[in-house]
């Protein structure tokens, strides 16, 4: 199993190198970038492979007194995600990004290199330091344009998510210091001797601080602003990675140290389901009233994680699958919209909706992938949303949620108001004249091939679902993952 | 009407804050009262010195144990680094210009000797004393920094250029990596020295504990290199 440990090195590798190559030649910098990604495809396509049964890779070969990683089947979905987004993100952003590209593209390295961690980590504190990385690297994304708009959206997102990892880190000290290790597997086992008011706490202090990152209502308002500033290949894969790693740090946490007796003893279950619907609600209702096409998306992005937040925290197989399921179709819609508007802009400085009115005629393809994109997200058939949004319903009736069930069929009226509005002013006519710098294909084929990927998806649900059919086994039954993990 | 609001909302900070300091008063109590296990530092406290080789005990844990996590502490303080400089707004203020005396220059340049020694004994010797590669480069990155708050930021820039700061902090981070990989290279796993067969010498003498002071050495260069990097873009827009 070295290439697990490789998927983390590789990008920081790069990351340093790309440091020093940037101040000598811009050849040198340009084809490592593109030699590193492909190595790096590669290097995840042979890690997901071999993801079933999990695997565990010592660093330092220690054993339980280090630091271990793990690939199970959840880590390989995510490891897909990062394949998808990655490569379609630095090959649009080679050629988008005018400013600071450089830098963008290093700390995209960086960031990417952090996720991978947070995924494969097995260990708690481990988990911090590359959460850390992950979002130190976001902050620098967000101000990358330097304008006082992204400068104070970043200050914004710093304060709440220091916040946030404030909270995570008091919790990961408390816990190490009630079990005397670091070590998931271990601190579940220790966990089953701590009392339940102590437990609690330290539970509520996880699910607050991951809370603010993953961005659920009332904790977003970080979001739509950094959207609106930061430029959009990264709101790509903030939307897409950084959200979601939270959320998969926080499942991880609960499901594997927590275990789901204690979830739901303590009620927390119920707690996750009604904070989704309410998120999603609120979400949708303010999505509605945006002008501006990035905060439209990160509401939508939002409510989108509602629905994720209800998949995950219902406690059934079928809750854990269709959430897990909508975070990989989430990535890919919601890259797709990105992606398209950033070629609006990029085309026409068009990022309110004002603006784009009349552009189906003038990028008909575009459009279309637009529509297609916008279609899924809302849930309609046949596209990849409306599986993953039909197995959450599914999960929720059969979890006896009926009012989760309920209201997200409500949501996806919501959603549908708003992303109609988008569509309808795409294709209405108008009179205005406008100069278009054409966009070259490097920027459409990795729009082309996350579009195509909704139909895909939607079409073939077969090809993901049988990696992450495999998820709940190593969920829902914690005992699983820790005899794997303590058997080395 | 705004007064009382004004009072009340005082008063509403107050009382969150002395509700959550209570709360976790009592949480922090009873965990005083628990049992708790604590085989892991006792194992890292018996055994640290024969496994690692290192004497100092932090060290064999940063460095051996956990190395994996130092690695991505030392990444945070380099994007750390980018995110300051972004964040800094690109207007200038002008800056408050300070003229010392005659003895603090001079002062200046007979400390600084001393510093580069101090700071190479730390992290020369961080395995067998304390110290270790993050102070030691801390106190290293005070020597740009004193020259910047003494002679000011264009010296300072045309003694040690941006550019060569972040050539020495890729450096430092790339030969962190590479010596991990060493243990991949020797048979064993990532960042091994003990367990991959890394002579780790006498415990005690200079030349021991495997890999440690070559990782001391990395994260040293790339801390003082990071933080004078940091530094220097705070200073220069403020």
């Amino acid at each position: 199993m070295e290439s697990a440990v490789w998927i983390i090195l590789l990008p920081l590798l790069t990351a340093f190198f790309l440091g020093i190559f940037k101040l000598y030649s811009d050849k040198l910098f340009y084809s490592l970038v593109i030699v590193s990604m492909v190595i790096y495809l590669y290097l995840l396509i042979l890690v997901i492979n071999d993801s079933y049964p999990p695997k565990v890779y010592s660093i330092g070969n220690w054993g339980l007194l280090g630091i271990n990683l793990m690939v199970d089947s959840f880590s390989a979905m995510f490891l897909l995600i990062i394949a998808i987004l990655f490569i379609t993100v630095i090959i649009f952003s080679l050629n988008y990004i005018k400013v600071n590209k450089h830098k963008f593209i290093i700390l995209t390295y960086v960031m990417i290199a952090g996720i991978a961690g947070m995924v494969l980590t097995a260990d708690l504190f481990n988990l911090y330091v590359f959460l850390e990385v992950s979002s130190m690297s976001s902050y620098a994304l967000t101000a990358i344009k330097k304008t006082d708009k992204s400068i104070e959206s970043s200050f914004k997102y710093l304060i709440m998510s220091t916040f946030g990892s404030f909270f995570i880190l008091l919790a990961t000290i408390l816990t190490y210091y009630l079990t005397g290790t670091l070590n998931m597997a271990e601190i579940s086992l220790e966990f089953k001797s701590v009392p339940f008011m102590i437990k609690s706490t330290i539970m509520f202090f996880f699910i607050f601080g991951y809370g603010i990152k993953i961005g659920l209502v009332p904790l977003h308002a970080w979001m739509p602003d950094s959207y609106e500033a930061s430029p959009i290949p990264y709101n790509v894969l903030s939307s897409g990675l950084v959200m979601k790693s939270a959320i998969y740090a926080l499942i991880r946490l609960l499901y594997v140290i927590f275990g789901v007796e204690f979830l739901t003893e303590s009620g927390i279950l119920n707690i996750g389901v009604f904070w989704g619907v309410l998120t999603f609600i609120i979400a949708h209702t303010l999505a509605y009233q945006q002008s501006n096409l990035n905060r439209l998306l990160g509401y939508s992005s939002i409510a989108q994680i509602g629905y994720i937040t209800i998949g995950l925290f219902l406690g059934n197989e079928k809750g854990l699958i269709g959430g897990s399921f909508h975070i990989l179709n989430h990535g890919i819609m919601k890259g797709t919209l990105f992606l398209v508007l950033g070629i609006f802009y990029y085309s026409l400085k068009a990022d309110e909706i004002e603006d784009i009115q009349g552009l189906g005629y003038k990028f008909p393809v575009l459009s279309f992938t637009f529509v297609v994109a916008a279609l899924a997200i809302v849930g309609l058939p046949p596209f990849n949303g409306f599986i993953s949004k039909w197995l959450i319903i599914e999960a929720a009736i059969e979890a006896g949620f009926f009012y989760a069930a309920f209201f997200i069929l409500v949501g996806t009226f919501l959603s549908l108001t708003y992303y109609l509005k988008v569509i309808i002013k795409l294709y209405t006519k108008t009179e205005k004249k406008t100069l278009i710098e054409k966009p070259d294909l490097s920027l459409k084929l990795p729009t082309f091939f996350l579009g195509s990927l909704c139909i895909l998806f939607g079409i073939v649900p077969s090809l993901p679902l049988s990696l992450i059919n495999n998820i709940p086994k190593f969920l829902l039954n914690n005992s699983e993952y820790i005899r794997i993990l303590l058997g080395g | 009407m705004s007064r009382v609001h004004k009072i009340f909302r005082k008063f509403y900070k107050i009382g969150l804050v002395l509700f959550l300091a209570i709360f976790l008063l009592f949480i922090f109590d009873e965990i005083q009262n628990l049992d708790i296990k604590r085989y892991l530092s006792e194992h890292y406290i018996s055994e640290g010195v024969q496994e690692t080789g290192a004497i100092n005990l932090v060290t064999s844990v940063l460095y051996d144990y956990r190395g994996f996590d130092t690695l991505g502490e030392a990444t945070v303080i380099l994007t750390a680094a980018a995110t300051l400089s972004f964040m800094t707004p690109i207007k200038k203020v002008k800056m408050l210009g300070t003229e010392f005396t005659i003895i603090i220059y001079q002062t200046i340049i007979i400390i600084i000797p001393f510093l580069v020694v101090l700071g190479m004994n730390l992290i020369f010797f961080g395995h067998i004393s304390p110290g270790g590669g993050f102070v030691g480069g801390v106190i290293l990155a005070m020597i740009p920094i004193l020259v910047t708050i003494n002679y000011g930021i264009t010296f300072s820039e045309n003694k040690l250029k941006p550019n060569h700061k972040s050539l020495l902090e890729g450096i430092g981070a790339i030969g962190f990596i590479l010596l991990g990989l060493l243990g991949i290279f020797a048979g064993s796993n990532f960042l091994a020295s003990g367990q991959a067969n890394f002579g780790l010498g006498n415990p005690g003498e200079l030349i021991s504990a495997g890999l440690i002071p070559y990782l001391n050495l990395m994260i040293g260069i790339k801390v003082g290199a990071g933080l004078a990097a940091i530094f220097n873009s705070l200073i220069k827009e403020g």
